[in-house]
C-alpha cells in the first residue's frame, strides 16, 4: 500500500499543475493595423453568432423579420443566450467566463463585468475597427469616455444620446408612475389620492365593483413576481421612485441628492412600500399567486385585465392599452396622486448602464464589428428597437408622409393592437411581436432625432400618430387632468417629475470582502421582504423587520452600506457635473 | 498485480483526489474572468468571515440543523420500504401486486424538476387542490402549501417517500425471494399464521440486508444531495429548507460568492471526518477491531 500512496502524493501536484497551466495557455498576437469594416456583409460565409445577452428575455436563434433584416445585411444569424432566462443569477455568466469565451457578440454591464472581461482577455480590442465605424464614431465621446484607461477599444456604449443629459430620457410616459385602470377609477367617481396609502381604498372599491374579469377570472388590485429580485425586492422597489427616491444597492437616496438614507431604516421608503403591500394583502387586493408566478404569467393577467395597478407604464399599458381597448375608453393612465415627484432618468450622452463588446474568440470580428456600428445607424436604430417605443424598420410598419413619418396600416395594427399581426412573407413572416429584436438594448436612444426623418425614433413623438392617438380613454383622462395631452406634460406642468440628470455613472467594484457581504445581506433582505409583504397580522410583519434589520446587521449591512452611501453620493456629483457641463 | 490495480487506482486519483485541488480556490478572491493565476491571493479570509460574526455562525447552524434533520429522518423512515416489501409480497394476486410495484417504482424515474412541476399544479395558489377545494365552498382563501415556512422538513419527507418508497422495495423484494422455504414450512407446521411467518421470519430475514443499507446511508449522513431542496426552495421556506449542499450552491453560484463557497463546502469535509473518526470509535469499542 505504501508505495501507491507515494505514487499519489507525486502524480497528484503534478497534474493540478498541468491543469493550472491549461488554464493560462491563452492569448492571441493582436493585430494592431486598421481594418475595414466597409464591405459588402450580404455576401460574406453564413455565420451564426453566439450573443451573451444579459437583458434578453428570449434566449435562443433570433427569428422573424428582425431576423431577416440582419440576414440581409450580414448574412448573419444571431443565437441569443439569456442569463435572465437561463436563471439562477450570474451562473451562466461565470460558468461561460471560466470556460474562456463568453460569446462572439457580449452585452453585459459596465463597470464590474466590463473591466474584468477586458482584464481576463475575454473582449477583443476593437481599435483596428473603430476608425472605420462610421457610425459609432459620432459618439465618440461616449466611446472614449467608456474606455478610459483602458489601452484599446473595448467597449461600446448603449442608448446614448445626444439630448441634453437634464431631459427625461423616456418618452412621453416617465419608467414608473401609479398607473391605474382609468376606467374603474372614473366609475369609482375619480376619488381624490393624496398619498400612496390612499391608493388602497380606491383600488379596494374599484376592485369590489369588478371582482372578476372578462376572461371569467377574479381580478386583484395587484399582483407581483419575483424575477428580477437583486439587492431588495423589485416590486417594493417601485413605489420609492413616485417620491423620486431610488436605490443605489442598499442605500436609498433621493435624486436631487437632499436626502440619504439606508433601505432598513425604518423610516425608508422601501419599508413603507413593504408596509402598503402588508396592508393591500391583509385588504385582499393581492393576487395570492404574486409569490411563484413569473413576470410571463404577470404579464398575461394584465393583458387580460385582472389587474388593476401598474407601477410601470410599460407593463399596464403595453398590455392592456390596444387600440381596441382605448376605444372602449379602457385602459391603464396615471394617477393624480398629489403628492408624487416621479423619478426620471436623463438622457444619458455617455451611454447607459449596457455595453457592446466584441468576444475574443469571436470567428469574424469585423462582421460582428460592423453589426455593432449598424446598431446606431438609423436603420439599425429604427429596426432594433424592442421596447413599445419602437417604430420598426422602414416601409414595413411606417413611411414617410408629407408631415413627416407615420405609420401604416400595418403598423398601427402591429404596434398598437399587441404585436399579434403576422407579417408579410418577404419580411420573414410570424407575428410581428415575435419577430422584434431580441437583443433588448438600443445603440441610440429612442427619443433622439433620427436623421432619416428629422423627428424622434420614437413614434409617440410623430405629428401624424399624436393628431390619430386621441381616443375615449385619453379623452377622459385629459380632462381630469387639466387638459394635459400626456403624462409627462401633466407631471412636468405639475412639477411632480425629478429628473436624474443622465451622468452615466459606474459604481466602482466592491472589494470581495464587501461583495461577499452584499450578496448575503440581498439574500436576507429579499426573503425577508417577501415574508413581510405576506405577513398574517401586525405583529408578525414588526417581528420580521425586526429580523431582517438583525440579521442583516449581523451579516454586514452597516458595512456595506457605507459604502453604497458614498457611492450614492459620487452618482449625485457626477450628475452635478454632467448637467453643468452639458445643460 | 500493480498494472491490474492500476486502472482504478487512476480513476480514483482522477474523481476523488485531483477535485480537492478545487480547494486551492478558497484562498483566492476567485474571479472566473480573470482565472485563479490572475486572482487575488487572500489567505484564510474567507474562513475568518465564516466565524466572524454570530448571524453567520447561526446561519450555519440552521444550515446543518435542516441537512441533519432531514437525513435524521430519512433514516428514522427507512424501514417503510421494508414493510411495504413485506406486504406487497404478500398479495396473492400477482397483476395487483406487479401494477402496485410499477406505480410505486415509476416516481423514482421522475426527475425533481419534473416531482416539482407536479406538486406545483396540485398544490400552487391556483392548483387542483385549491381550486377544487374553493369550489367546494371549503375554503375562501388559498392555502398555501409550498410558499409557507410550516412543516417544511416534513412535507420535504413525504415527497421524498412518494418518490423513493417503491424502488427502495425493490431489494427488500429481492431479498425476501432468497429467504430458505424450509423455514417457512417448518413455521407452518408449528401452526404459524401469516402475520406470524411475517413477524417471525420475514422481518428476522431481512435484517442483515437492512443493516447494511442503514449502515451505507448513515455514511452519506451529510450528502442529502440538493435538486429536491433546490426546485421546492422559496423566499418563505428557506430557512429550513436550505441544507448544506444548496446552501453552497446559493452562495456559489447564485450569490456569486465562488471561493467562500468552497471555504465552506470544505467544512463539509471536515464534519464527515469527525463522523468518520467518531463512527470508529464505536466500532472499535463495540466490535473490537477499527474500520480504518
Amino acid at each position: 500500500m505504501r508505495s501507491h500512496k507515494a505514487i499519489a502524493m507525486m502524480v497528484a501536484p503534478l497534474l493540478g499543475i498541468l491543469s493550472l497551466a491549461a488554464c493560462t495557455g491563452s492569448g492571441t498576437p493582436e493585430d494592431a493595423e486598421a481594418v475595414s469594416i466597409d464591405q459588402d456583409w450580404s455576401k460574406a460565409e453564413p455565420l451564426t453568432i453566439d450573443v451573451f445577452d444579459g437583458p434578453a428575455n428570449y434566449q435562443g436563434i433570433q427569428g422573424g423579420w428582425f431576423a431577416k433584416v440582419v440576414k440581409d445585411k450580414f448574412n448573419m444569424e444571431l443565437n441569443i443566450l439569456a442569463p435572465a432566462v437561463a436563471g439562477g443569477g450570474d451562473t451562466l455568466y461565470n460558468t461561460r467566463v471560466a470556460g474562456g469565451e463568453l460569446g462572439d457578440l457580449v452585452i453585459v454591464g459596465k463597470g464590474k463585468q466590463a473591466d474584468e472581461l477586458v482584464e481576463g482577455g475575454l473582449l477583443l480590442d476593437a481599435s483596428p475597427y473603430y476608425e472605420s465605424m462610421k457610425n459609432v464614431s459620432a459618439y465618440d465621446t461616449a466611446v472614449q469616455y467608456l474606455n478610459e484607461g483602458k489601452d484599446g477599444v473595448y467597449t461600446f456604449p448603449t442608448v446614448v444620446s445626444s439630448l441634453k443629459p437634464t431631459e427625461p430620457s423616456e418618452g412621453v410616459d416617465p419608467t414608473f408612475g401609479p398607473y391605474l385602470r382609468w376606467d374603474y377609477y372614473a366609475e369609482a367617481g375619480y376619488p381624490e389620492i393624496g398619498t400612496l396609502e390612499d391608493l388602497l381604498p380606491v383600488l379596494k372599491e374599484m376592485q369590489d365593483a369588478h371582482p372578476k374579469a372578462d376572461n371569467g377570472k377574479p381580478t386583484y388590485a395587484m399582483s407581483l413576481f419575483k424575477d428580477w429580485d437583486g439587492n431588495v425586492m423589485t416590486m417594493a422597489g417601485q413605489p420609492p421612485a413616485l417620491y423620486g427616491y431610488e436605490h443605489v444597492a442598499f442605500a436609498e437616496a433621493k435624486a436631487d441628492g437632499s436626502d440619504y438614507h439606508g433601505v432598513l431604516d425604518p423610516e425608508s421608503q422601501y419599508v413603507r412600500a413593504l408596509k402598503f403591500y402588508y396592508e393591500a394583502n391583509q385588504m385582499g387586493l393581492v393576487d395570492p399567486e404574486s409569490t411563484t408566478q413569473n413576470y410571463d404569467t404577470m404579464f398575461a393577467k394584465y393583458q387580460a385585465g385582472q389587474v388593476l395597478l401598474s407601477w410601470w407604464p410599460w407593463l399596464g399599458q403595453s398590455a392592456y392599452n390596444t387600440e381596441q381597448n382605448m376605444a372602449k375608453g379602457k385602459g391603464f393612465q396615471i394617477a393624480p396622486m398629489q403628492d408624487q415627484t416621479v423619478l426620471s432618468r436623463g438622457a444619458d450622452v455617455y451611454g447607459g448602464g449596457l455595453i457592446f463588446g466584441i468576444g475574443s474568440k469571436a470567428e469574424d470580428p469585423a462582421r460582428i464589428a460592423a453589426f455593432i456600428d449598424w446598431l446606431y445607424s438609423p436603420e439599425g436604430v429604427e429596426s432594433n428597437s424592442s421596447d413599445n417605443a419602437g417604430a420598426g424598420p422602414k416601409g414595413l410598419t411606417w413611411e414617410d408622409g408629407p408631415d413627416g413619418p407615420e405609420l401604416t396600416d400595418f403598423g398601427r395594427k402591429a404596434i398598437l393592437e399587441g404585436g399579434d399581426e403576422e407579417v408579410p412573407a418577404e419580411w420573414g413572416g410570424g407575428a410581428y411581436r415575435d419577430g422584434g429584436s431580441a437583443l433588448n438594448v438600443s445603440g441610440v436612444l429612442q427619443n433622439d432625432e433620427d436623421p432619416r426623418t428629422g423627428y424622434p425614433y420614437n413614434y409617440k413623438f410623430w405629428p401624424s400618430y399624436q393628431e390619430t392617438a386621441a381616443n375615449p380613454l385619453t379623452e377622459d383622462w385629459s380632462e381630469h387632468m387639466g387638459g394635459a395631452t400626456t403624462t409627462m406634460e401633466y407631471l412636468q406642468s405639475n412639477d411632480q417629475l425629478l429628473v436624474a440628470p443622465g451622468a452615466s455613472f459606474t459604481t466602482p467594484t466592491d472589494s470581495s470582502e464587501i461583495e461577499t457581504m452584499r450578496n448575503q445581506v440581498k439574500a436576507t433582505i429579499v426573503e425577508h421582504s417577501w415574508k413581510m409583504a405576506f405577513a398574517k397580522d401586525e405583529a408578525e410583519f414588526e417581528a420580521l423587520l425586526a429580523e431582517m434589520q438583525e440579521t442583516a446587521n449581523g451579516l454586514g449591512y452597516e458595512k456595506v452600506l457605507e459604502v453604497d452611501l458614498a457611492n450614492a453620493k459620487a452618482q449625485n456629483e457626477a450628475r452635478e457635473a454632467v448637467a453643468n457641463e452639458f445643460g | 498485480m500493480f498494472l491490474v490495480v492500476l486502472p482504478f487506482l487512476v480513476l480514483v486519483f482522477v474523481f476523488s483526489y485531483l477535485p480537492l485541488l478545487g480547494w486551492v480556490t478558497a484562498l483566492y478572491d476567485y474571479k472566473p474572468a480573470l482565472g485563479l493565476g490572475g486572482s487575488e491571493f487572500v489567505g484564510l479570509q474567507w474562513f475568518e468571515i465564516l466565524v466572524s460574526s454570530e448571524t453567520q455562525l447561526q446561519q450555519i447552524g440552521q444550515v446543518l440543523a435542516n441537512t441533519l434533520a432531514m437525513s435524521f429522518l430519512g433514516i428514522a423512515t427507512s424501514l417503510l420500504p421494508v414493510f411495504f416489501a413485506m406486504l406487497l409480497n404478500e398479495v396473492r394476486s400477482t397483476w395487483f401486486r406487479n401494477t402496485v410495484q410499477t406505480l410505486t417504482t415509476l416516481p423514482n424515474f421522475i426527475s425533481w424538476v419534473l416531482v416539482y412541476m407536479i406538486a406545483f399544479s396540485l398544490f400552487s395558489t391556483s392548483g387542483l387542490v385549491n381550486t377544487t377545494l374553493h369550489d367546494w365552498g371549503l375554503i375562501t382563501v388559498p392555502m398555501k402549501f409550498l410558499d409557507t415556512d410550516q412543516h417544511v422538513w416534513l412535507t420535504m419527507l413525504a415527497w421524498s417517500l412518494w418518490k423513493g418508497l417503491g424502488w427502495g422495495a425493490i431489494m427488500y423484494l429481492a431479498a425476501i425471494a432468497g429467504i430458505d422455504q424450509s423455514l417457512y414450512e417448518s413455521a407452518r407446521i408449528d401452526g404459524a399464521n401469516r402475520f406470524q411467518l411475517m413477524r417471525y421470519i420475514t422481518f428476522p430475514q431481512l435484517m442483515p440486508t437492512y443493516v447494511v443499507l442503514l449502515i451505507l446511508s448513515i455514511a452519506s449522513i451529510l450528502n442529502n444531495g440538493m435538486e429536491q431542496y433546490f426546485v421546492f426552495q422559496n423566499a418563505f421556506n428557506r430557512e429550513h429548507i436550505q441544507v448544506l449542499d444548496l446552501y453552497v450552491y446559493n452562495i456559489g453560484m447564485t450569490g456569486n460568492s465562488l471561493s467562500m463557497a468552497t471555504a465552506l463546502s470544505m467544512l463539509k469535509s471536515l464534519i464527515s471526518l469527525a463522523l468518520l473518526i467518531a463512527a470508529n470509535a464505536i466500532a472499535k469499542r463495540a466490535r473490537g477491531t477499527s474500520i480504518i
